[in-house]
């Protein structure tokens, strides 16, 4: 269960983070908003969340990615291992690999993304609840 | 883009080649003339009963001999200036007093055809001095060899033929005529006593050169021969010409053809590219508030009341389901995109089949069993590695397996199975669902299109999936088979090139 744990949602779509906060909030999860990639940035430094719900941003750019490799570029043991899950179905439909337990250097940054999970767009409810669930469970450790 | 073809500035054309070269033959003729004609007037001396003013013609040829040495001189230098001209990579056009004379002198040639440059009015203009010159020294010879009395006088027929050859037909006539004129000049010229006569022979019809009458009947059959030669030979000269044009005219409007092909198709390709920019960026813009919507919906019938009533949650439900259908009909059509765009063609890298495989079955392993589908696969043995888009594959995979998923009742089967035949990977994909009416087997693969009987039993899907497989497969070079019956099954077959 959710115990309270704090989830920073990041998407551009206003109305999208709004619904997600209700589906989230629903399940009694703290939720932190946020709309771009340094305001994401910021809310991940005041707020140390649980877990990040981060939007690729299209099309504007692949904001973020850029995210998850300036967090996991940290050198701070929290940034390099906050769960993320990507809010995008971009695993199926662009040539970077995406290996999320691959942390023993054989890909460089840009090469993949170190992220925990994903969520395709349109995001199912209950498909992102199960995802956060696992997500969270993971990192509790086994 | 193609280069604009060379119609302003000809390249070398092959009748100023030809023009260039027959010259150069005519100036080794000429030298051949005067051995010949040297080597001819000892051996008439010597076995022929005939007597000629030999310091007087040994001056003609001598003259003949400096004149061709000159000719010989202008045409080398007209061969140099012409090569500096051509590693310059211009050819001038034919322009002055010499383009217009060459104009007359050289054979027509249809409008809008630049069939000779500058060089070759220039070598028409020096091919045509010179017959003049050699039909002069020709009079003068055959004055100071008897006159009327020499036979050789026919021989002003070869220049009528040279001239034919080389020059125009009005040309060619003008050079009978002058032929003509210089021979009636010295013929009646002696006749009359104006010129001195210089007889070939004292002992056979001395004075026939001082009968107007046999003079006359002489210049005029003599005109006869040069006239007919002319017209034959020119008439002849002009045929093999038109053919020879035609050829040059095919080619030049075969040039433009070309160019104009290549360009439609430089517009065809960045029109294909505009067009899937602009797919791209029209999906990209529907997707993310097609998301939205289909999430809100969702969430909506979750967050709704249990006492809402059932026909607003029958509406919100078929809502979000359309949402989903749209949602998934813009994802296609923006991989549909990809995979077309001549942009989103990334290197090919080693794609490992199996492992995709195994993806796209965890994927579609769920839908399956909720549809009441057995889905198996079948790969037998280790594959080699095909070149291209692991996406690429992805989504051929996705969508055979989704189709057969998708058109097949409940307690069928779905079957993937994949090998390796001859140097080509065969990828089957096998259902037992409702199958493709053979007057639609050709169309399954046209965007949009679904077929009448699946439109009645799914009425989601965007008609873009065997689209997109159709794309993967033509990237990587592969084919594609349809075998289907109606009510039994269908098995799409798919051969991808390995390495």
């Amino acid at each position: 269960m959710s115990n309270g744990k704090k989830i920073l949602v990041v998407d551009d779509d206003r109305d999208l983070v709004d619904i997600l906060t209700m589906v989230l909030t629903g399940k009694a999860y703290q939720v932190v908003q946020a709309y771009g990639p340094q305001e994401a940035l910021a809310a991940v430094d005041r707020e140390h969340p649980d877990l990040i719900l981060l939007d690729v941003m299209m099309p504007e750019a692949t904001e973020g990615f850029h995210v998850v490799w300036n967090l996991r570029g940290r050198d701070d043991p929290y940034s390099a291992t906050v769960p993320i899950i990507m809010l995008t179905a971009i695993h199926r439909e662009t040539p970077l690999r995406f290996y999320p337990d691959a942390r023993d250097h054989t890909y460089g940054a840009g090469e993949y993304l170190d992220v925990q999970g994903f969520v395709d767009k349109p995001v199912e409810p209950d498909a992102l609840l199960a995802e956060v669930d696992r997500v969270l469970a993971a990192a509790r450790g086994p | 883009m193609a280069d604009q073809p060379a119609t302003e500035s000809p390249q070398v054309l092959p009748a100023t080649e030809v023009l260039v070269w027959r010259i150069s033959w005519l100036v080794r003729l000429r030298w051949l003339a005067v051995v010949g004609s040297l080597l001819f007037i000892e051996v008439a001396r010597r076995f022929l009963p005939i007597q000629v003013a030999l310091p007087q013609l040994l001056a003609v040829l001598a003259l003949l001999a400096s004149y061709n040495l000159g000719a010989e001189l202008l045409l080398a230098r007209l061969r140099r200036a012409a090569e500096e001209r051509l590693a310059h990579g211009q050819a001038e056009s034919a322009e002055g007093s010499v383009g217009r004379l060459a104009r007359i002198l050289l054979p027509r040639t249809p409008p809008g055809i630049e069939y000779y440059d500058a060089r070759a009015a220039q070598a028409a203009v020096l091919a045509s001095v010179q017959i003049v010159l050699d039909l002069c020294f020709l009079a003068a010879m055959l004055h100071f060899a008897g006159g009327v009395e020499n036979p050789l006088w026919v021989f002003v027929i070869f220049h009528v033929i040279v001239a034919s050859i080389l020059l125009s037909w009005p040309a060619t006539y003008g050079v009978a005529t002058l032929g003509f004129l210089l021979m009636a000049a010295v013929a009646f010229g002696e006749c009359f006593g104006v010129l001195e006569h210089h007889p070939l022979n004292a002992h056979w019809r001395a004075d026939g050169y001082l009968d107007p009458r046999l003079v006359g009947a002489q210049v005029f059959l003599l005109g006869v021969t040069l006239f007919v030669g002319a017209y034959l030979a020119s008439s002849i000269a002009g045929r093999l010409r038109r053919r020879e044009l035609d050829v040059v005219v095919l080619a030049r409007h075969l040039e433009t053809k070309n160019y104009h092909l290549e360009e439609a198709f430089d517009e065809l390709a960045a029109a294909e590219h505009a067009k899937s920019q602009y797919m791209r960026k029209v999906a990209h813009e529907l997707r993310v508030p097609l998301g939205t919507i289909k999430t809100a919906l969702s969430v909506a019938l979750r967050v709704a009341p249990e006492s809402m009533a059932q026909q607003p949650r029958e509406l919100i439900q078929r809502a979000e389901r359309r949402a989903g259908d749209m949602a998934e009909m813009v994802r296609e059509l923006l991989s549909l995109s990809l995979v077309r765009g001549a942009e989103a063609h990334p290197e090919a890298v080693p794609v490992d089949l199996w492992a995709i495989a195994q993806e796209i079955l965890d994927e579609m392993g769920p839908r399956a069993e909720e549809a009441g589908i057995d889905l198996t696969t079948h790969i037998p043995e280790p594959l080699p590695p095909i070149s291209g888009s692991p996406q690429g594959m992805g989504d051929l995979l996705r969508n055979l397996v989704g189709n057969a998923l998708r058109y097949t009742p409940s307690g069928g089967r779905v079957e993937l199975r994949i090998q390796r035949v001859g140097d080509e990977i065969l990828l089957e994909v096998e259902d037992t669902g409702i199958g493709i009416a053979a007057a639609d087997k050709d169309r399954v693969f046209d965007e949009f299109f679904r077929s009448f009987h699946a439109r009645q039993i799914v009425p989601g899907g965007s008609g873009l999936g065997l689209t997109i497989v159709k794309a993967v497969v033509d990237r990587h070079r592969g084919h594609i088979a349809v075998e289907s019956e109606e009510g039994k099954g269908t098995c799409m077959r798919v051969w991808l090139p390995t390495g």
